[in-house]
């Protein structure tokens, strides 16, 4: 039984380095950070709570599996923030309001990281999601048409009606209105905004173009 | 440290890879009380590879036509790909892996198995837990954290019952009679131990409660490189130091090749997940023990490859040319070589700026999993499902189509996602080049994948079919029922 002892003893010992390395330092000193108070109120800002049921949606949606949230440090490349994708690296700071923080591994689509500073119109969201293709030729984005419903016209046009020309239009009298889910979801996007300046990161700052 | 005292204590026996032979009825006594438990977990991994293959061919045509079973919420690519993956590890790769163990560990420490209940009921416990967790998942209860999708009652499940198969194999240890510790032993052991204690903790920290997002891309990567590296490989490593050996008959090249490829790999492992956080958002120490603990991992490769390679070199070459299941394990090795080498190539920063976030990596991923993994265990399990069953493979035909249609499948997807990925590495850095523009470079590499996916399907229908003709069921009843 000796060895099989020492055996365990040199396992746990080797896999222990790196648990304590990673998993107990990351949550004893990343997980311990603090907010800090910016000029315009305390950084990172609060999701709304709109923003917090939108980012369940975007879970549950798997938008993850194609993008990424994350703007790789300067040293390593500049193809982030010249691409306009964010205006400075993210830090850990960055995630501090995330429930799960969406890295994300595999960029199919844009980063996100900004997307809310970089596109403000929530129509465009919606008609984006609802036909990706018709709104970006050649986009390999799948439509999301069940975060949507298909309504009777009341009297006016309602004002988050979709816009929609092409193949997907409704027939005539009806519109495309987009769930509460889909409202949730892009007030979350238009939340996604990391252009704050903290403390931590203003250093490594590219000055601006 | 006393290590390397108790360690040199493990002597020669240790060379072989097997008690020397047991004796005709013992064995037999051995293979009975196992075929039960161990042929229910293979059938349900074999029912989730497939499944898994099935629902990924769906994602690859997705991504060339987008439009192929669009705008349904179960069917929307981001959850199909999640529980895809998850069906491969948690349906395919741990419950076959954990047969194996099942195998290696009552044959290597010479005992029959007892309690054979509680080990078929946690594995129901599994199957059940995965397949209402997948089911979830589809239902848009997923957590997209990657590899730890499924919602924090399923993941409890299979956590639960992971550690009542693991606890009795660990009482089987506790019985054994045989005294020595064999290579393939360390192997197994570390997986088997290490495993609920990564999933156990990620998922106490990501998804059954939930630290601050600022810590949690580390452990979101650690998880992943530790899945890897602390099951994945040990447990084919474990199985290829069992196999050579004895179809070959060769013993075990150097021992202290051996011993330095265990503790290395151990080493190194768990840091190297932090390899895919480059440039991310953590302290610059961690990306430096990323970067240097994968390219060290080349080390317990090298060390494992030459031994291997000196066993065949050593092993009668008509042997070689007959067994099946050393093909597959052949494959394995050379998959396991390249998969190391074009790991380490984009764990060096200059190279990972370009390649990180591309398809390189997941087609690294996939001959890592596929090539390494998945042929080594198909090897193993050409060894012992006729020893288990007492009856042989119907068709060598069959085996070689299996066979060829996975080389060339996973060679063909590989090469395409890494070419692929190369290609667009190179015009992400380009800001110039629009998106949509590196949309229409990926779209011929996408067609590669997708063709290759289908050649995989269907290999493993070759396998299958196999299988059937074993007609397996009427087997099982015939063994006398063991209690
Ligand atoms: C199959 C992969 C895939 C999935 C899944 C996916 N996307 Fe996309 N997304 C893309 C691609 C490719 C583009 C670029 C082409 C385009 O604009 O449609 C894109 C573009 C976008 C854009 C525009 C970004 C910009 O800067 O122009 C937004 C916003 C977006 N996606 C949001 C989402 C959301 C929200 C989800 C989840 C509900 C999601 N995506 C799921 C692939 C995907």
């Amino acid at each position: 039984m000796n060895r099989l002892r020492s055996l365990f003893l040199i396992i746990i010992l080797l896999f222990f380095s790196s648990w304590l390395g990673v998993v107990v330092y990351s949550y004893l000193e990343l997980g311990h950070f603090k907010s800090v108070a910016g000029s315009d109120g305390i950084l990172p800002p609060y999701y709304s709570g709109q923003a917090i049921l939108g980012a369940r949606v975007y879970a549950a949606s798997g938008c993850m599996t194609c993008h990424t949230q994350q703007i790789r440090q300067l040293d390593v490349t500049h193809s982030d923030i010249d691409r306009k994708w964010g205006t400075r690296p993210s830090v850990a700071l960055d995630y501090l309001r995330d429930q799960t923080a969406f890295l994300g591994k595999r960029r199919m689509g844009p980063d996100l990281s900004n997307v809310g500073s970089r596109l403000t119109d929530p129509i465009w969201y919606y008609h984006h999601l609802y036909e990706p293709d018709q709104v970006t030729p050649g986009s390999i984005m799948p439509s999301y048409r069940y975060l949507f419903h298909m309504q009777k016209i009341q009297g006016e046009l309602s004002a988050q009606a979709i816009p929609l020309t092409g193949p997907h239009a409704p027939p005539p009298g009806y519109e495309v209105v987009p769930t509460k889910d889909a409202q949730d979801l892009v007030a979350y996007l238009l939340s996604l905004k990391h252009d704050y300046t903290l403390p931590e990161v203003s250093a490594e700052t590219p000055s601006a173009p | 440290m006393n290590n390397a005292t108790t360690l040199s204590k493990i002597e020669p026996a240790s060379y072989l890879s097997e008690p020397l032979p047991l004796d005709a009825s013992k064995r037999l006594e051995i293979d009975r009380s196992l075929s039960v438990p161990i042929l229910f977990l293979m059938r349900s991994s074999f029912f989730s590879f497939s499944l898994a293959l099935f629902l990924i061919s769906i994602c690859a045509v997705k991504l060339v036509f987008p439009s192929f079973l669009d705008g349904i919420s179960f069917l929307t690519y981001g959850r199909l790909f999640p529980v895809a993956y998850d069906l491969f590890i948690y349906g395919w790769a741990i419950p076959l892996g954990f047969a194996l163990i099942l195998w290696l560990m009552a044959r290597l420490s010479a005992t029959p198995l007892s309690h054979i209940r509680i080990l078929t009921a946690a594995a129901h416990l599994w199957n059940s837990a995965l397949f209402l967790g997948s089911l979830a998942v589809l239902a848009g209860y997923g957590t997209s954290v990657i590899f730890l999708e499924y919602p924090n009652w399923a993941s409890f499940l299979l956590f639960v019952s992971f550690l009542l198969m693991g606890l009795w194999v660990l009482l089987l240890t506790q019985e054994r009679k045989e005294r020595a510790l064999y290579v393939s032993e360390w192997y197994l052991l570390t997986a088997l131990c290490s495993f609920p204690w990564i999933y156990g903790t990620a998922n106490l920290m990501l998804t059954w409660g939930k630290i601050q997002g600022s810590a949690q891309g580390p452990i979101q990567c650690w998880y992943a490189g530790s899945l890897m590296q602390f099951w994945l490989t040990p447990i084919a490593l474990g199985t290829i130091y069992y196999l050579i050996p004895k179809i070959t008959g060769v013993k075990i090249y150097s021992y202290y090749l051996a011993l330095f490829g265990f503790f290395s790999l151990l080493l190194f492992s768990g840091w190297n997940g932090l390899s895919s956080l480059i440039g991310g958002a953590i302290p610059a120490w961690m990306m430096s023990a990323g970067v240097v603990t994968n390219i060290m991992l080349v080390l317990p490769m090298i060390a494992v490859v030459i031994n291997f390679y000196w066993m065949f070199q050593e092993s009668e070459k008509l042997i070689l040319h007959q067994s099946p299941a050393l093909r597959f394990v052949a494959a394995g090795i050379i998959s396991y070589v390249i998969a190391t080498v074009l790991s380490l190539v984009s764990s060096f920063p200059c190279f990972n700026a370009i390649l990180n976030f591309t398809d390189y990596l997941s087609g690294t991923f996939l001959l890592f999993f596929l090539g390494f993994f998945g042929m080594t265990l198909f090897g193993g399990l050409y060894y012992f499902i006729p020893r288990l069953t007492g009856i042989s493979w119907s068709s060598s035909k069959l085996i070689q189509f299996h066979f060829w249609l996975s080389v060339v499948g996973i060679s063909l997807m590989v090469s395409s996602m890494v070419l692929g990925g190369m290609i667009e590495g190179v015009a992400f850095n380009d800001p110039v080049i629009t998106f949509t523009n590196i949309l229409s470079y990926t779209l011929p590499w996408n067609v590669l994948v997708t063709l290759s996916w289908f050649l995989l399907l269907l290999g493993f229908f070759c396998f299958m079919r196999l299988l059937v003709t074993m007609r397996w069921e009427m087997i099982e009843e015939k063994l006398p029922m063991p209690r």
